[in-house]
C-alpha cells in the first residue's frame, strides 16, 4: 500500500488539533479528579452548553470570534459554579460511585432540557473566519481549526503557570497531594474544590467554543466527547494532567489516522482497545497515578 | 412463612394472563418481569459487590443480538440463542472483568462504561454482522414442541417463568455466603483479605453472573418487541436499571424487585414526552442519590433501627 505522504501530514494536523481539544475535557476531569476524587459525568454537557453559547453568541456579536469564546467560557463557568454548589459540595471525597450517579442525574436533565428547548437539529455556526483557511501545498487548513488547537496550547500553558506559581494553583495541587496536611495548614477543601470544577468548566467551556465552528452543534455532542475523555483519563492515570494531555493527543492522531486509512467503527473503537491494553500492561495508566504531578 | 409468601405472590402474577386478554397490560407486564430481573442483576454487582457497572447496558445489547442473530443468521432456535446470550455475556464479562478488576473501582466504573459505548458502535457500524441502524425486523415467535409463544398473553409465560427462575436463582446466591462473601468485599475488602479469602474470584463470579443474566433478560425482551437495532442500545435501558436499584435500595434484594415492578408502570405514565421523561428520571436520579442514598429499603431499616434505639431508652 503506498501511502500519499501529504495526505499523511493532513491527518497528523488534523490528529493534532482533535487531540488538542480532547486534552482540554480530560484535563477539566483529571483536575477534579485530583481535588475532590470524583468523576464529573455532567462534563460533556458542560462542553456542550459552551458550544451552545457560542452558536448564540456569535450572531449577537456580529460573528466576531474572540468575545463569543469569551461568553462561552463565562456561561460554562456558572455553570460549572452552580454544579458544585448545589450539588457537588454535598459529596465525601469517598462517594466516588455517588458522584458518578448524582451528576449523571445532572447530565440527563441539561442535556434533555437544552433539546427541549432548541430540538436536536444540529445547528452550523459561522465565524467571521468563514471557511478560510490557508493554503500550504495541497494541504489546507480552515483558520477555526488552526485557532482552536493554538487556544487549547495557550490554554495549558496558562494552566501550568498557574498550577505551578500562584498561590490559587498551589493549593489545589496540596489538596491532591495529600489532604489532611493541606487542611493543617488552613487550605478550605471547599474552596479549593469550588475553584477546580470552575476552572474544569472554563476548560471545558473553550472546548465547546473551539468546537463549534468546527462540527455540527448537537445536545449530545457532549455526551460523545465525554465516553471518550473518560477513556483517557483512565489511560493517562487517573488524577493526572500531564498523563491526561499525552493520552489525548495521542489518541487525536491514532483516530485520525486509523480514520484515514480503514472504516469508521475502527476509528471509534481505538479508544477502548487502547484502554483495554494499558489496563493489562500497567494498571495505574501510562503515567503511575501521581498526585496531580506537573511534570 | 416468606417462602410462602413469595410462592403465592409468584403465582398470582402467573396467573395475570387469566385475569386480563388487554395486550397493552400484559405488554407492560413482560416490560416489568424483564426490567425487574436486569434490575436484580444490576444489584447483584452494584447492591451487594459494590461495583457500579454500566456494562450492564452492553450485555443487554449483546444479549438481545446474540439471540436474534442466533436464530435469523445461523438457523438456530429461540432457546439456543438465550443461551447463547448468557453464554457469550459471561465470557466477555471475565475478560473485561480480569483487566479492570486488578485497578480498583474507579476504573471498573469507567471501563465498563467505555464497553457500553463500544456496543453500541459495533451494533451500529458492523453492518455486515448486525445490518446496523436498520436493525433485524420481524424475529419469529419461539415455540417448544409445537406450541407457538405467539400472543402477548403466551409470550408473557415466558417473561414469568424467566422471572421466577432468575429471581429465585438470584435470591438463592445473595443470600448464600458467597452473597455474604460480596458484601463483605463491598463493605472491608482488606478485611475479607486479612479473613484468606480472595475477593478476586468472587467479584469476577459475580459479575460473570450478573452479565448472563443480564443478557439472557435482553435476548427474551428482544423477542418481545420482535425487532432488533442500535436504539436496543440506548442509554434510557441503564438508566431504567439504575433508577431501579437506587430508588428500590441498593443491596436489598427484595426492595430491588419490588421497584422494579413498580417502576416498570412509569415510562407508560410518563409517555407524553421522551424529554419530560428523561428530566423526570434525572430528578429522581438527583433527589433519589442526596436525599436517600440506600433507597426505599435503606430508609424503611433505618427507621426500624431507630425505633429499637427508642425502645431501649
Amino acid at each position: 500500500m503506498s501511502v500519499d505522504p501529504l495526505y499523511l501530514v493532513q491527518l497528523t494536523l488534523n490528529g493534532i488539533t482533535l487531540g488538542l481539544l480532547y486534552a482540554l475535557i480530560a484535563v477539566g476531569l483529571a483536575l477534579i479528579f485530583g481535588v475532590m476524587e470524583i468523576i464529573n459525568f455532567a462534563h460533556g454537557e458542560l462542553l456542550m452548553v459552551g458550544a451552545f453559547a457560542m452558536s448564540f453568541a456569535l450572531p449577537a456579536m456580529g460573528l466576531l470570534y474572540w468575545p463569543s469564546v469569551a461568553v462561552a467560557i463565562l456561561a460554562t463557568m456558572i455553570a460549572g459554579l452552580v454544579i458544585y454548589e448545589t450539588l457537588l459540595v454535598r459529596l465525601r471525597p469517598e462517594e466516588f460511585e455517588r458522584s458518578i450517579l448524582v451528576t449523571l442525574g445532572v447530565s440527563i436533565i441539561v442535556l434533555h432540557v437544552v433539546q427541549y428547548l432548541f430540538t436536536a437539529n444540529p445547528r452550523l455556526v459561522d465565524t467571521q473566519y468563514g471557511f478560510d483557511g490557508i493554503q500550504i501545498g495541497a494541504i489546507r487548513i480552515t483558520f477555526t481549526r488552526i485557532i482552536g488547537a493554538l487556544a487549547a496550547a495557550v490554554a495549558f500553558g496558562l494552566l501550568y503557570v498557574v498550577l505551578r506559581h500562584t498561590q490559587f494553583g498551589r493549593a489545589m495541587r496540596a489538596i491532591a497531594q495529600n489532604r489532611e496536611a493541606a487542611l493543617m495548614v488552613g487550605i478550605r477543601p471547599r474552596v479549593v474544590a469550588r475553584n477546580a470544577v470552575v476552572l474544569a468548566a472554563g476548560l471545558c467551556g473553550l472546548a465547546g467554543a473551539a468546537l463549534a465552528p468546527l462540527q455540527p452543534v448537537t445536545p449530545g455532542m457532549g455526551q460523545f466527547l465525554i465516553f471518550k475523555a473518560f477513556a483517557l483519563v483512565i489511560i493517562g492515570g487517573l488524577g493526572n494532567i500531564p498523563g491526561a494531555i499525552v493520552a489525548a493527543l495521542g489518541l487525536g492522531l491514532v483516530e485520525s489516522w486509523i480514520g484515514g486509512f480503514f472504516e469508521i467503527a475502527w476509528q471509534e473503537g481505538a479508544v477502548f482497545v487502547l484502554m483495554i491494553a494499558v489496563l493489562l500492561l500497567r494498571p495505574d495508566g501510562i503515567f503511575k497515578r501521581g498526585a496531580m504531578r506537573l511534570g | 412463612m416468606k417462602a410462602i409468601a413469595l410462592l403465592i405472590a409468584a403465582l398470582a402474577a402467573g396467573a395475570l394472563p387469566l385475569l386480563t386478554d388487554s395486550n397493552y397490560i400484559l405488554g407492560i407486564a413482560v416490560s416489568a418481569a424483564i426490567y425487574t430481573v436486569a434490575a436484580a442483576a444490576l444489584n447483584l454487582i452494584y447492591g451487594y459487590t459494590g461495583l457500579l457497572s454500566f456494562a450492564q447496558l452492553g450485555f443487554w445489547g449483546i444479549g438481545g443480538y446474540a439471540a436474534a442473530l442466533t436464530v435469523m443468521s445461523f438457523g438456530g432456535t429461540f432457546w439456543q440463542g438465550l443461551l447463547w446470550a448468557a453464554l457469550v455475556n459471561a465470557a466477555l464479562a471475565l475478560a473485561i472483568g480480569y483487566p479492570t478488576l486488578r485497578t480498583g473501582r474507579h476504573a471498573f466504573v469507567i471501563v465498563t462504561l467505555t464497553f457500553a459505548l463500544l456496543v453500541n458502535l459495533i451494533a451500529r457500524d458492523w453492518v455486515e454482522l448486525t445490518r446496523g441502524p436498520l436493525g433485524i425486523p420481524g424475529l419469529p415467535a419461539p415455540s417448544v414442541l409445537g406450541f407457538e409463544f405467539h400472543s402477548t398473553a403466551r409470550f408473557y409465560w415466558i417473561a414469568w417463568g424467566y422471572a421466577v427462575l432468575a429471581l429465585g436463582g438470584l435470591y438463592a446466591l445473595c443470600s448464600s455466603r458467597i452473597g455474604r462473601t460480596l458484601v463483605a468485599i463491598k463493605q472491608n475488602e482488606p478485611l475479607v483479605r486479612a479473613q484468606g479469602i480472595s475477593p478476586m474470584p468472587y467479584k469476577l463470579a459475580a459479575f460473570a453472573v450478573s452479565a448472563a443474566v443480564t443478557g439472557t433478560a435482553g435476548g427474551i425482551f428482544a423477542f418481545h418487541l420482535r425487532i432488533i437495532d442500535p436504539l436496543f442500545l440506548d442509554f434510557y435501558y441503564m438508566q431504567t436499571f439504575l433508577i431501579m436499584v437506587i430508588i428500590g435500595g441498593a443491596g436489598s434484594f427484595w426492595g430491588v424487585v419490588a421497584a422494579g415492578v413498580a417502576l416498570s408502570a412509569l415510562p407508560e405514565v410518563l409517555r407524553f414526552s421522551t424529554d419530560f421523561r428523561m428530566i423526570i428520571y434525572g430528578l429522581v436520579l438527583v433527589v433519589a442519590m442526596l436525599v436517600m442514598p440506600n433507597g426505599i429499603a435503606g430508609w424503611l431499616q433505618q427507621r426500624r433501627l431507630a425505633r429499637l434505639r427508642a425502645a431501649l431508652q
